[in-house]
């Protein structure tokens, strides 16, 4: 730029992104992609940022160890050895040190998040992914749109203090996302990080994370796919392996990106060929098709087969005539098991391409003549044009070819009676199966000819085949259990609500002051995969019981599916019985695993919209204030995968306690605090600094519970909050005692704790508690008044709890 | 007199240390001996004739920590029986501040009976390394993380086999 005169200086401030022409140069464009520090030099113009503004991995490090304070890590390893390097394997039984220094309580602390932060790449890198793509048809300038919201993305303007407000905004987000899970997994390396505790931070930190990573995939597919936008009246999709129409040709959709798949759905669409090809899904890039262009409602355009564990089941029934893949939550034996019934596999993803060749320069023609011809099994195909084109015509023209061969699936009734005649019931699948199952009197009974103890393993069985590796006499368990269960899957059709994204601003404004002081009684948030303790029915039984008593209930993922294959007594699923509004007593699905985010976000814009607190870049502060004011508790009941551990750590760095399901116990570590131990149920009273003591609840960050029964109390106790008005707490008080008398049998032994004075007690038990109170608990109650003098602990209602202390007045 | 020792097969491995196998009449002695033994019952005692063997071992003055929802089967059967989530158990059950179920304080022996094999095994886990608590499974799978347990039983045998536990208590 030498030579120019001071006025022609372009000074670097002032520069914008776009393309620009200059004068002077003929047929010179220069197009200036982003400028590094843009955004934070706005946010600084703009308003000040928070204390946290895209924290590094040790900076929440103080928030996270008052949580550690009270919310210990508990650790429950899965194998006593370690065998990460050369040096071992080493055994840390007893909680011993490797020859890398790391002892038991370490290494469970870094396996854990290690677990976390593939989680948290899984969906972050879905994101990345999807942003390339949606940059590149829709530009970066796309503005984000999630419905009627000022606060357009909370975790990401929690965590980094950006406001993004285009696609190109979240390009920014993702590169802060993606240098800290670098820098957390080089932590991994040898044995370094010698602290557990340390660890469990960096945990946190993964999981918080994740949760900017999923909004960030879900804000930017709501705003370019034409997704449901906050929409209550998100519409209705078809559920269950029994809704699948085989006798048109089946084309599977399985994973978690939806990228490719929409230009499925537009060649289908171009092509009329929507109602001659049945487009079915499983996993979340089923829930994400039944999204696409459903922001003015309608019927979506696909139908959903369900969660995981219908994978295998799905590919034995012999159904499908090709398979799309995608990423994330997919069977390693797709391929292998999809080529003995001679179904295609179309990998569209770099993440899984099972070894196939890359054919995305090659015309959709001769690809096709490739795999119809059964020269090849499967195809990687990048190019998402090839894809759209393919996978539609592949399924006509396999389905024919299929039907021509005679390909068969499930065994036919005499090969089941063979089958089950030639079990010798060594019980060593038995053994094998992750819930051991009992297989062996089921063949049993079916060699008599009762087929009903297959019909219930059906849906306890998550199809991971374990079983038929371990049969001595090659009896294919899977298919024998899905023969028998045959009626019971002709059933299997429900529905299933639309994901509807973010819950707006405007329900946030009318229902968070009823959550805060605790009059609607918690928010239930059902999340997470299907490896469930005894099958998909929990989720039904947990979700019917606490929409009775008011609670809001929210679905995403796998659990939202599986919510969706039972009806009632008149054949509702409650997604048709409950309105789906956000408010007390109504049963939301946000959408699929990256829309996870908004459940956190829910609790983030209460803070901002009712309490007014300033949400940019002030983490700590937002989560001290969820910890201590909103009753709100997540429920993993089915969590298997990897993701289920950082969406769940996500929350508990937010102050959302989590329940998981047994399973979830093999995660090998929990967060659980200790009722008795007084001295850790304190706070400040941000009025004044002062020390205050708090209610013992939640009781866990992350905890397992054994079955649904024990389950249901533990739900209305942990959405008491020391915020609770006197109204708000003789609710959840109520839940909690009457729930307990009905699951376990008795009145709880702690309810005692959580009573301020009389007017917390359940009104239509008040002079029974009462007198519970004085002859059990020593309690001095005047009986004329019917009040208490003394007893309860001092638990001030008008206190305003921080566990910060720059929060308080006086600091 | 049954033999509950012989099958000690295992899918997977939790690692080198695995537990000692244990006949019903051992177990009760081992059991007699405590100072304070706790009986620690998951949910599916409610099922299969479980519920009557667990109550007569209770009976024997052995308190129980009924996990689960299986307190539903001992209301009213006067037994001390108290309701505990079995994550905050194992968590509880080595801090020496905790003072026990009853408020007498820390338990010698801890028994398990009716569990999902690969929960109750998880919290085994954690006792096995982080404490030095004694840990005795006489439930119908070879728990590895255990202390002492029964090998793997079909379910008749398995009665049988408490059933003998209960007569040497």
């Amino acid at each position: 730029m030498s030579g120019m005169t001071k006025e022609d200086r372009i000074y670097m401030s002032d520069l914008n992104t776009g393309v620009f022409s200059i004068d002077e140069l003929e047929n010179v464009q220069i197009t200036i992609g982003s400028i590094v520090g843009a955004i934070e030099q706005q946010m600084e113009e703009e308003k000040d940022v928070g204390p946290n503004s895209k924290p590094g991995i040790a900076g929440l490090r103080n928030w996270d160890f008052k949580l550690f304070d009270r919310y210990e890590p508990v650790y429950t390893p899965m194998c006593d050895q370690c065998c990460y390097c050369t040096f071992g394997p080493c055994d840390l039984s007893n909680n011993k040190k490797g020859a890398c220094g790391i002892n038991m309580e370490g290494h469970n602390a870094r396996e854990f998040m290690l677990r976390v932060i593939t989680g948290a790449a899984a969906h972050a890198g879905h994101g990345r992914h999807l942003l390339h793509h949606l940059i590149g048809i829709y530009g970066k300038d796309h503005a984000l749109n999630v419905g009627p919201s000022n606060i357009i993305a909370p975790n990401t303007q929690t965590v980094t203090g950006i406001i993004p407000e285009t696609l190109g905004d979240m390009e920014g987000v993702l590169d802060y996302v993606e240098e800290q899970l670098t820098q957390l997994l080089a932590t991994v390396h040898a044995g370094q990080e010698g602290a557990a505790i340390d660890y469990e931070s960096k945990a946190m930190h993964g999981g918080m994370i994740d949760h900017v990573g999923m909004e960030v995939s879900d804000i930017i597919q709501i705003s370019c796919l034409d997704f449901p936008k906050a929409d209550p009246e998100a519409p209705l999709a078809d559920i269950g392996m029994g809704c699948i129409d085989s006798t048109k040709p089946v084309l599977l959709v399985i994973g978690h990106n939806v990228a490719a798949i929409t230009n499925i759905i537009d060649y289908m669409e171009e092509h009329d060929l929507a109602d001659k090809i049945e487009l079915a899904g499983l996993c979340c890039t089923a829930i994400d098709m039944t999204r696409y262009k459903m922001e003015g409602g309608g019927t979506p355009k696909a139908k959903i087969v369900g969660s995981l564990a219908k994978e295998l089941k799905m590919i034995r029934s012999g159904a499908p005539d090709v398979i799309v893949v995608d990423e994330q939550c997919i069977r390693g034996d797709v391929l292998e098991e999809a080529q003995k019934l001679m179904m295609p596999v179309i990998a569209t993803n770099d993440k899984l391409m099972y070894g196939l060749p890359d054919r995305s320069d090659d015309s959709v023609d001769t690809i096709l003549e490739d795999l119809t011809s059964g020269r090849e099994p499967g195809a990687v195909i990048f190019d998402f044009d090839k894809v759209g084109e393919l996978a539609p015509r592949l399924a006509q023209e396999m389905s024919v070819i299929r039907k021509e061969k005679g390909i068969k699936a499930l065994p036919t009734e005499e090969e089941f009676k063979e089958l089950t005649s030639r079990c010798v019931h060594c019980l060593a699948c038995e053994l094998a199966c992750p819930m051991n199952l009992p297989i062996s009197d089921a063949m049993t009974a079916a060699e008599g000819g009762n087929i009903e103890p297959f019909e219930i393993l059906h849906d306890k069985c998550i199809a991971c085949g374990r079983c038929e590796q371990a049969c001595p006499k090659d009896i294919e368990v899977v298919n024998v259990i899905e023969k028998a269960a045959q009626k019971i899957i002709r059933e299997e059709k429900g529905k299933m609500r639309a994901g509807r994204g973010q819950i707006s601003d405007p329900e946030i404004r009318e229902e968070g002051v009823n959550l805060v002081m605790g009059t609607t009684p918690g928010i239930v948030a059902m999340v997470g995969c299907s490896n469930y303790p005894d099958g998909t029915k929990d989720l039904y039984r947990i979700a019917d019981e606490m929409l009775r008593r008011n609670f809001i209930v929210v679905m995403s993922g796998c659990s939202a599916m599986d919510l969706g294959m039972y009806k009632d007594e008149y054949g509702e699923t409650l997604y048709e019985k409950y309105p789906a509004k956000f408010l007390k007593g109504n049963l939301i699905n946000v959408g699929s695993c990256v829309s996870n985010s908004h459940i956190t976000a829910t609790t983030i814009k209460v803070a901002a919209i009712f309490a007014q607190r300033d949400i940019t870049g002030n983490y700590d502060e937002i989560a001290d204030y969820v910890l201590n004011r909103v009753g709100a508790v997540g429920v993993a009941w089915g969590a298997y995968s990897q993701k289920a551990s950082s969406i769940g750590t996500g929350c508990n760095r937010l102050g959302i306690p989590v329940i998981l399901g047994p399973h979830g116990s093999k995660y090998r570590r929990a967060l659980i605090a200790k009722p008795y131990d007084t001295d850790k149920w304190n706070a400040y009273d941000a009025r004044n600094g002062q020390t205050i003591d708090l209610p013992p609840a939640p009781e866990f960050l992350l905890i397992t519970a054994e079955t649904v029964e024990e389950m249901m109390p533990m739900l209305a106790k942990n959405c008491i909050r020391p915020s609770d008005n006197n109204m708000g707490r003789m609710i959840k008080l109520t839940h909690y005692i009457e729930l307990s008398q009905k699951y376990l049998g008795v009145m709880p032994d702690d309810w005692h704790v959580f009573v301020r004075g009389e007017t917390d007690l359940p009104l239509a038990k008040r002079v029974e508690l009462l007198k519970i109170l004085e002859a059990e608990h020593g309690w001095e109650i005047d009986w004329k008044r019917k009040k208490i003098i003394s007893g309860p602990s001092k638990q001030d209602i008008s206190a305003q709890p921080t566990n910060i202390k720059r929060l308080c007045k006086e600091a | 007199m049954v033999d509950v020792t012989k099958n000690l097969k295992v899918y997977t491995t939790y690692g080198p240390k695995s537990a000692k196998a244990i006949q019903p009449n051992v177990a009760a002695k081992m059991m007699s001996k405590a100072k304070r033994p706790l009986l620690v019952v998951g949910a599916p005692v409610l099922d299969n004739g479980l519920l009557e063997r667990a109550i007569k071992i209770a009976k024997t003055g052995i308190p129980v920590a009924a996990t689960g929802h299986s307190m539903t089967g001992f209301v009213g059967k006067d037994v001390d029986a108290s309701y505990i989530n079995i994550h905050s158990l194992g968590t509880f059950i080595g801090d020496p501040n905790w003072k026990g179920l009853d408020g007498d304080g820390q338990y010698d022996l801890i028994i398990v009976l009716a569990h999902k094999k690969y929960y109750i095994n998880q919290v085994l886990s954690g006792i096995k390394n982080f404490t030095s608590l004694r840990t005795l499974s006489i439930d119908r799978h070879y728990l590895q993380n255990a202390s002492m347990s029964f090998g793997n039983l079909t379910p008749e045998v398995h009665l049988e086999a408490l059933d003998e536990l209960i007569e040497n208590l």
